[in-house]
């Protein structure tokens, strides 16, 4: 069985008590403990005049209803005003603003589970990297 | 004040090459490299019986700042049951909810969250009436 770990280190002194999380995590099939089996990752580069795109990587049809699979993405611009706005089909999730990384499950159970992306504000550029941990997707007949 | 993440992902999935990624951001208030200075904190909820949606995160509660951009949500499940989860969903502005994923036993997250409008919660629903629990903070502006 393959194994695939994601750990975080989480530390903030903001408050008097600092908050420091460790959290570590072997990453499996939905519901199941075997691991998951498909790997993808690359690099791409989006541009303010591209406008809303969905997103490369995932292709939530060939997934599947209700099985796992996690996302890294990392914003690598290093201007800190430029950012990624993330979109879950037509629901805003948020910005990665340069530097900024995120790591989620991703419920990839139809078309409306697309990843949408798009890079902000006018001019911004901005390179970033994915990863795509997940099942073995269902294979397609050839044509 | 300075709140840092740092991930690493290792795997040998391609046996013959294997992998790994490590990533740290030190979380800043948007477009600009001030530190964010408010958090909820450290919270955990515990659910038993129930297994529909509820709100976890509640943008009215949190006083975020709607749109700042610069906020990140962490949430992990602290069971060490693989067969049960908790789905994670973002609801729009008309309160319609989206599903994110699902987060297994000790499985977590950390994303960026906008919260524009006050019906933007974070839900959560559990895949089991058993005894499940959630933790979870918000770093915001």
């Amino acid at each position: 069985m393959a194994t695939t770990t994601a750990t975080l280190n989480l530390s903030s002194d903001m408050l008097s008590s600092p908050i420091s999380i460790t959290a570590s995590s072997i990453l499996m099939k939905a519901g199941i403990t075997e691991g998951l089996e498909l790997i993808e990752m690359g690099r791409g580069t989006i541009a303010e005049t591209d406008g809303s795109k969905t997103a490369e990587f995932g292709l939530p049809t060939a997934l599947g209803a209700d099985k796992a699979a996690k996302l890294f993405l990392v914003n690598k611009a290093t201007d800190p005003t430029y950012y990624i706005d993330i979109d879950l089909h037509d629901t805003n999730v948020g910005r990665l603003y340069a530097g900024d990384w995120m790591f989620i499950p991703w419920g990839m159970n139809d078309t409306v589970s697309e990843l949408v992306i798009e890079a902000e504000p006018s001019g911004a550029t901005c390179p970033y990297e994915f990863v795509l941990l997940q099942e073995p997707q269902t294979l397609v007949a050839h044509s | 004040m300075a709140t840092t993440a740092s991930i690493s992902i290792s795997s040998d999935i391609t046996e013959s090459v294997p992998f790994s990624v490590n990533a740290s951001m030190t979380m800043y208030q948007a477009g600009t490299t001030l530190d964010l200075e408010e958090t909820t904190g450290l919270a955990q909820r515990t659910f038993s019986g129930n297994t529909t949606q509820v709100t976890l995160i509640d943008v009215s509660a949190t006083a975020v700042t709607a749109a700042a951009g610069g906020h990140k949500v962490y949430i992990r499940n602290t069971g060490t049951d693989k067969t049960k989860g908790f789905k994670v969903f973002l609801a729009d502005a008309t309160d319609d909810t989206e599903e994110i994923g699902t987060l297994y036993g000790q499985d977590w997250m950390l994303m960026p969250w906008l919260a524009t409008d006050a019906n933007e919660d974070i839900m959560v629903q559990p895949s089991s009436s058993d005894k499940m629990t959630i933790e979870y903070a918000v770093f915001h502006q």
